[in-house]
């Protein structure tokens, strides 16, 4: 979406309606360097969209009030969102919210709400605990900083790169024929997690009725 | 430095804004007079002609009144609720198109053809269902935020009635997107050209998408979150001043939009039938540009025409029907409705497996 | 490949057979669907080697004897449900749908060519336990058992798919055979991201198959679990896990052997003295059990670390005697708990319900001294060549004796407490009367009891 206005009033001239914008922006022959003006655009989307991200995700650990945690998750969720719409994956960003924050993080939500959990009583923790977490959380953070630095990260090549690979079309064809089969066992494991949802939750005779 | 499309974009873009707002504010008016006229009633009609200023009067009256927050209750979720409210039910019109496409003349044989449309993306119905989806939250957050057992009440009824009636709606949704192949709701409208509406393949599809978009929208039959007898005004108890009225006004334009949708995506949006002779007599009488426009003009008005018509729909089934019971309610969704919607997606997905190469051949 | 399929189309028509009034024709009905699975196992035996669906999965004899030890197991366990469905609010139909959907995801892991198919193996094994190890939910042991599992795993499930997030970006592919082209060509520039993310992958595995550092969740689980799902966890996840730990270095990161061998040989000899000590404290016999199958993650781990051609015979073997022994344990604590728990339902597990099994019923005492003896390593049963073999790996190795010298004296503390339960049984007097075992379980022990002996006597029938 920021993608189609950003585009807008820079290189088009025309516009007709059955075709969609984006099948005409990148044809091979148009290397990404011609967007330079988009580029450092999508560059300080990204820093905006990650600091926040990592903004709310921190607060979602630090917030006292677990209401206030599932909304800053949310929140991250749309700044997720966000980099994916900058990754030109229109269709795994709309899932994203559609899934985690239009029907899980409702949910949760819904449970913290039942559980009235308004009262911020902390769970009592051994100082020895909070020491080791603190070292180990410590370690793994060391560790990823030091290896993300010295990382050599995977380049794509502008001439061959389809930046189409994110439609919905393509993540299609791939997903159902190279990863039909994953594709239907997913569907194995939803049913394991509704059965046994439906089985650990019923009630029984003799249960308790609320 | 502006283009004239970027210009044209944006006057439509700001037009289908006021007009989505002016809609909504005549709505209540609207539903004011039907509910008199089903009564047996007179209704509003002593602020100006008709009553016809009776919005802006109560729009004057909302926003002179006490604005008032309870002690006890979370202050910033409590004014962020309606709005949340209020930006989840405008964002949604953002996909919609309201009309064909306009022409502009910006140089010599330079036509710029700019869709009625504020934007398209290749996802449109996905972004519809998302922003749908995140209507919930502004209902929630207030009804916590209020610090109050009713309100409390009507925010959980407002989850789980939403979640559980989105499921039904996104797979009627998709019976369509499989005849369509396409996310986009300008390739959906413009495939059905003419009288070739969606209605016509997809009855069942419709009805679960009309059921749904009920209880998506708290509308009665389905309006058990703000049911008055048991909670008092559920979410809304606490509310006062424009920050009820943005709830109340939210409400109305969910209907705005869903009615826009259901008759974008069943009953050909812009469409109609003999459109094309239309165009066609037009574009002779009046000029390729002027003619085309005139077109797009009054395939908009007849686009409206349709929503008025179901936002009637919407306040005569609130007229009429009883509220459901919340059993019932949750009964009719998860094992009415979602069944019926697989059994769609399967008939539908049978019939373009082998009906469809069956008429094709049979048209030969 | 076909078990696969199969399995998951069986699951369903389970859950709809619970639909019918009568209950009994399910435990047949399951049992026929996992020998069918069994049998559609060596359909392609004899063929070449190869990859499928896409490269997806991966078929040659090492993975199909795997699923065999894996349907067997699970053959043998589904035979001990026998009595499950006679609590009438009980749902069995859903449990048998649910053991065997999990089936599915342990030979998805065991035959994975792909770290998409890892992932959704390992879920689908671990949601399915999460959910066995709660349903006894009256009981509030197995409440808490479910919830820590749950609660636990989730977390190391997160970790391995930070892990295999982390080896997308290093290498761009989640295929292991492109994986182990990156490793092979770019031996001098491998991406640092290739090293954590195979530690968190392995981290996240080791959980699932209760190595040392990650093992804390497997007392509470297998002693809250009922206990035919602590014979189910103890066996098919343990076999599933190795096969995919083996699967997953054997496949792709053989070229980095040096990278990995220190951490696994360390987190192995952590799981040996962890495990072996433990069990020695303990005085609840499905806990000793958990620390005993701490410990033979311990050994399985050994002979991963050694890594030599000798390797996955090994594995195999050492998987199968387990798995055996491990079942008939189970299958004779079932049928003296459950006797036990009648008159009182307290410490119906722990050792003292052996007591004077000998002079009871010798036939459950012999049942139980074999699989002791075989869990101990003594020789002439499976146990012994299985450890036999896995010790075999390391002295090919060469450089690893150390791990050796150590794996023995555990082995020795082993002994001791595996001891404890044979003196029970034939030593001490407890209570008298004769112990009626139904004819199922019966059939169960001695096939199983059989089979430890037979491979103990011709350990090469199964090459």
């Amino acid at each position: 979406m920021v993608y189609d206005i950003l585009y807008f009033n820079k290189h088009h001239t025309s516009y007709t309606i059955h075709h969609t914008p984006y099948t005409t922006h990148h044809t091979p022959h148009t290397p990404y360097i011609i967007h330079q003006d988009f580029k450092t655009m999508a560059d300080k989307l990204f820093y905006f969209l990650s600091f926040l991200a990592l903004l709310s995700a921190m607060m979602v650990v630090t917030a006292k009030n677990p209401i206030h945690s599932v909304l800053y998750l949310i929140l991250t969720f749309f700044c997720l969102s966000g980099h994916y719409v900058l990754l030109n994956a229109q269709f795994v960003a709309v899932v994203n919210i559609i899934v985690y924050a239009g029907a899980i993080m409702v949910l949760f939500l819904f449970v913290i709400m039942f559980l009235n959990l308004k009262q911020d009583d902390e769970e009592a923790k051994t100082n020895l605990t909070k020491i080791a977490a603190t070292i180990v959380g410590g370690t793994l953070g060391v560790i990823l900083v030091a290896v993300f630095r010295k990382a050599q990260l995977g380049t794509y090549n502008p001439y061959s790169f389809n930046s189409q690979v994110g439609m919905v079309e393509n993540l299609g064809e791939v997903l159902y024929n190279d990863y039909l089969l994953p594709f239907e066992l997913a569907s194995v494991l939803f049913l394991i997690a509704m059965v046994g949802a439906v089985m650990l939750a019923k009630r029984e005779v003799g249960d308790r009725h609320f | 430095m502006l283009e004239a499309g970027f210009i044209i974009k944006s006057l439509i873009i700001l037009a289908l804004f006021g007009l989505t707002l002016l809609i909504a504010t005549y709505s209540t008016y609207a539903e004011r007079k039907v509910a008199a006229f089903l009564q047996d009633r007179l209704g509003p009609n002593r602020a100006g002609p008709w009553g016809l200023l009776q919005p802006i009067a109560d729009a004057g009256k909302m926003f002179f009144k006490e604005d008032f927050i309870p002690s006890q209750a979370s202050k910033w979720l409590f004014i962020a609720g309606p709005c949340l409210s209020m930006l989840t039910a405008l964002m949604a019109t953002a996909v919609v198109p309201f009309g064909d496409s306009v022409k502009y003349t910006t140089g010599p044989n330079q036509i710029l053809t700019v869709p009625v449309q504020p934007i398209d993306v290749n996802i449109g119905v996905l972004y519809i269902f998302g922003v749908v989806s995140l209507g919930v939250y502004g209902l929630m957050i207030g009804g916590w935020a209020s610090n109050n057992k009713f309100s409390l009440l009507g925010a959980i009824r407002a989850a789980s009635q939403n979640i559980s009636y989105e499921i039904p709606m996104g797979l009627s949704m998709i019976a369509i997107l499989m005849m369509t192949g396409s996310l986009s709701m300008g390739e959906i409208v413009s495939q059905q050209h003419g009288g070739n509406w969606n209605i016509f393949y997809q009855p069942l599809g419709f009805i679960i998408f009309i059921t749904c978009a009920f209880a998506e929208c708290n509308r009665t039959p389905f309006d058990l979150p703000e049911c008055e007898t048991e909670l008092i005004g559920g979410y809304h108890t606490e509310y006062s001043s424009m920050k009820l009225g943005f709830y109340l006004f939210s409400e109305y334009i969910n209907m705005f939009v869903s009615s826009a949708v259901i008759s974008n995506l069943f009953f050909g949006g812009y469409n109609y039938p003999f459109m094309d002779s239309v165009h066609q007599f037009l574009t002779n009488n009046l000029g390729a540009i002027a003619g085309h426009n005139v077109a797009t003009l009054i395939g908009t008005v007849v686009l409206f025409g349709k929503i008025f018509f179901f936002i009637f729909f919407f306040m005569w089934v609130r007229w009429t029907l009883p509220r459901f019971r919340y059993d019932q309610l949750m009964n009719l969704g998860w094992k009415g409705l979602i069944p019926l919607a697989m059994l769609n997606i399967v008939l539908t997905g049978g019939a373009i497996l082998f009906l469809k190469p069956l008429i094709t051949a049979l048209l030969k | 490949m076909l078990s696969i399929i199969l399995l998951s189309i069986f699951g369903i028509v389970v859950l709809f057979l619970g639909f019918q009034k009568s209950k009994n024709i399910l435990l047949p009905a399951t049992l026929l669907c996992i020998a069918i699975a069994f049998a559609a196992n060596f359909v392609h035996w004899n063929d070449a080697p190869g990859l499928y669906f896409k490269e997806m999965l991966f078929e040659n004899r090492l993975t199909m004897s795997f699923s065999a030890i894996v349907l067997l197991s699970a053959f043998l366990v589904v035979a001990l449900t026998r009595g499950f469905a006679d609590d009438e609010a009980a749902q069995p139909a859903e449990y048998y749908a649910i053991i065997l959907f999990s089936l599915v995801g342990a030979i998805m892991m065991i035959g994975f060519d792909n770290l998409i198919m890892l992932f959704l193996g390992v879920e689908i094994l671990s949601v399915s336990m999460y959910v066995l190890t709660g349903s006894d939910k009256r009981n509030l042991r197995s409440n808490e058992a479910a919830l820590k599992y749950f609660l636990m795993g989730a977390f190391a499930t997160g970790i391995m798919l930070f892990g295999i997030a982390l080896l997308y970006g290093a290498t761009g592919s989640f295929n292991l055979t492109d994986i182990r082209g990156y490793v092979g060509t770019n031996s001098f520039s491998i991406s640092t991201l290739l090293y954590v993310g195979l530690l968190l992958v392995l981290i996240g595995m080791l959980f699932k198959v209760s190595a040392a550092p990650f093992h804390f969740w497997t007392p509470d689980v297998y002693d809250g679990a009922p206990t035919v799902f602590t014979a189910f966890m103890s066996t098919i996840v343990k076999t599933a896990g190795f096969a995919a730990i083996y699967r997953l270095l054997s496949g792709s990161f053989e070229g980095i052997y040096n990278f990995w061998w220190f951490t696994l040989a360390a987190i192995t000899i952590l799981t040996l003295v962890v495990g072996n000590i433990t069990a020695v404290y303990q005085q609840s016999f499905k806990r000793m059990m958990a620390y005993s199958s701490i410990s033979h993650a311990g050994y399985l781990l050994l002979s991963l670390t050694a890594m030599t051609a000798q390797t996955p015979d090994a594995i195999v073997f050492y998987s199968l005697a387990y798995s055996l022994a491990t079942v008939s344990a189970f299958g004779v604590l079932m049928a003296v708990a459950r006797e036990k728990s009648v008159q009182s339902h307290e410490n119906a597990e722990d050792f003292e319900a052996f007591n004077g099994l000998g002079k009871r019923n010798p036939l459950l005492a012999f049942v139980l001294t074999v699989s002791m003896l075989s869990l101990a390593g003594i020789p002439l049963t499976a146990g012994f060549w299985g450890k036999f073999f896995i010790f075999g790996t390391i002295v090919e190795r060469g450089n690893l004796i150390w791990m050796l010298i150590v794996a023995i004296l555990m082995s020795a503390v082993g002994i001791y407490y595996y001891f404890k339960v044979i003196i029970a049984t034939y030593m001490k007097d407890g209570e008298t009367g004769a112990l009626r075992v139904p004819p199922f379980y019966r059939i169960v022990l001695i096939v199983s009891t059989t089979l430890t002996l037979l491979f103990g006597l011709i350990p090469k029938l199964l090459s």
